[in-house]
């Protein structure tokens, strides 16, 4: 049966996982398989963006999270035998995607950058960052089927076409778990979401108290930005929400403008920023890293820079 | 009479390369020869989410490494940051391996070495290759339950509750023990062991373990093919602080469009 499968439970996901998956089963000369939760509105959409055929997975119970599909899921890939499966690089999809490479006993490419296909040696060539984003580390899965977990927005989301037909098969209900689900707590988003923001201004260490956040923000105000953040400010100081916290372990932002202030730059953090069109920083500290990733860069104080910042952008 | 539940909680380590120490050579590949080591950012949340679980519940906190022989002063990091005894598999092979191999060697060690056990905690990934791979894949070698992305969780007898961080929110979960979590960055800010604590970890004991005593281990799943310096094509360009510059610094950004 073979094909190249995408495992998503969110339909923005799915369109780009199709997008890309689509792109390499043309090279490769296979299928595109989409394996839905849940709802069925989505199975004529799905096709229509490109998928060949829908795998569906029966309704949850209100005390179940989509895990409980991996031993279903597992069973199908042994049937099936995909040649590649690719999820993405979200929190669930993260977990999920290691889980069912354990017990197919097979390689993954975790947030996984590129993937080409290479005609020659018949292999799937795969780029990731490693050491922080200092490094791109490729890789080959030296096993059947290769799987890649992608980030989210890598690519964008498959254009539909028409008149598209597609096979849809319903896969068997799970089997009970011990592992429940007692609550979900839907996330009030206390923030916009920066990672669909055109501009960025994000603050670092070298703000000294939370009330100057206000400076900050006026400049996002003006530049019709969003605010973010660098670890430090979210996770030991607690002044800005975890869901605008940029870096490889937080969010990852491509706006046109990236503006940091006070930030000094880890590679944790530029690994979150790399994909920015135009990176400015303010920042006192002149062998601070940022400068070294920036576009444009001032060497100064946050406090004396961004006042005179807001009254230039006011002309 | 009710028995205390007193668990015994494993915490799982690597001891990576500290990515500051890596350097880039003119030809733009990039430099190893000076790099030195930690335990990986994230592994510090695990063991001191171990330590702490011990501190409030009894019980005993082991950490668990496999690495190249030059890890015992991880090892001994791991110690002075409060964990009771060391599980250290050591092989001068050991230094790149690939996720589900490491994960094959803790599941031996955790299940015939340890044997008895009531959680173990992973960070969320290395903080050298990131995979984020190993946590997960350990708990199905093991067959126990898997909660990744964990911001908080509380074990009573047999039983766990965590609050798992997913895009769409918190999913609040429950397991029976023994399970397996990975811990979120934010859930407690490590401990810096002082002097004291460094002179106790020397007297805690270590089980050393050598390749020879475990089954052998599979060929790497996935294969690394290279390794190369990845590129930030930045103009760099600086500017001064009075209100000309300024107004340059402005002019710049309008003129690439990301001002209106």
């Amino acid at each position: 049966m073979a094909g190249v499968w995408i495992i998503s439970e969110n339909r923005e996901r799915v369109l780009e996982l199709l997008n890309i998956g689509r792109q390499l089963a043309a090279k490769m000369g296979t299928r595109v398989s989409a394996l839905l939760y849940q709802d069925s509105k989505e199975v004529q959409d799905c096709i229509n963006h490109g998928a060949d055929e829908v795998m569906l997975l029966p309704p949850l119970s209100r005390d179940q999270s989509p895990e409980i599909y991996i031993p279903v899921i597992i069973e199908e890939a042994k049937k099936g035998d995909p040649d590649l499966i690719l999820l993405p690089a979200t929190a669930r999809g993260k977990d999920m995607a290691a889980r069912i490479a354990a017990q197919l006993d097979v390689g993954l490419c975790s947030n996984c950058i590129a993937l080409n296909f290479d005609d020659g040696s018949k292999s799937l060539v795969m780029e990731r960052l490693a050491y922080g984003g200092v490094a791109v580390q490729t890789v080959i899965c030296a096993t059947r089927p290769a799987m890649a977990t992608i980030p989210p927005r890598t690519y964008d989301t498959a254009m539909p076409e028409t008149g598209r037909q597609g096979h849809v098969r319903e896969l068997p209900a799970p089997a009970p778990s011990a592992v429940k689900t007692l609550e979900r707590k839907v996330k009030e988003r206390a923030a916009k979401d920066i990672s669909e923001a055109r501009t960025v201004v994000c603050v670092g260490r070298g703000i000294d108290k939370k009330d100057d956040l206000a400076l900050a923000r006026q400049l996002a105000d003006i530049l019709d930005g969003e605010i973010a953040c660098t670890r430090p400010i979210a996770e030991e100081f607690h002044w800005l929400p975890e869901e605008v916290c940029i870096g490889l372990s937080g969010v990852q932002v491509k706006p046109d403008l990236y503006l940091g202030l006070g930030v000094s730059g880890q590679v944790q953090h530029l690994t979150g920023i790399r994909n920015a069109k135009v990176i400015a920083a303010v920042n006192k500290d002149e062998n601070a890293p940022i400068f070294k990733a920036a576009d444009f860069g001032i060497v100064g104080d946050l406090y004396d820079i961004v006042p005179k910042l807001v009254n230039e952008l006011k002309k | 009479m009710r028995c205390r539940f007193v668990p015994t909680v494993i915490a799982c380590f690597k001891w990576v390369v500290d990515e500051a120490y890596i350097r880039l050579r003119p030809s733009g590949d990039l430099d190893f020869s000076s790099v030195d080591y930690k335990i990986g950012e994230y592994d510090r949340n695990a063991i001191e989410a171990a330590v702490r679980s011990k501190e409030a519940l009894g019980g005993k906190a082991i950490a668990v490494t496999v690495s190249m022989p030059e890890a015992t002063k991880g090892v001994k990091d791991a110690l002075s940051r409060g964990t009771d005894e060391a599980y250290f598999v050591a092989d001068s092979s050991f230094g790149n391996l690939e996720s589900s191999q490491t994960a094959f060697i803790l599941a031996e060690v955790v299940r015939t070495r340890i044997q008895q056990y009531d959680l173990i905690i992973c960070g969320e990934g290395s903080s050298d290759l990131y995979a984020q791979q190993v946590g997960p894949r350990l708990a199905e070698k093991l067959g126990i339950p898997c909660i990744s992305f964990v911001q908080k969780f509380s074990i009573t007898k047999g039983q766990l509750v965590a609050e798992r961080r997913v895009e769409e929110g918190v999913e609040v979960i429950t397991a029976p023990l023994p399970a397996l979590v990975t811990v979120l960055p934010d859930i407690n800010v490590p401990r810096i062991p002082g002097v004291k604590d460094t002179l106790m970890a020397g007297r805690k004991p270590t089980v050393k373990i050598t390749k020879d005593e475990l089954p052998p281990m599979g060929q790497p799943l996935l294969r690394t093919v290279s390794i190369t310096a990845s590129r930030m094509e930045r103009s760099c360009e600086m500017f001064g602080t009075d209100a000309q510059e300024i107004a340059r610094f402005v002019g710049s950004l309008r003129k690439r469009g990301v001002v209106g």
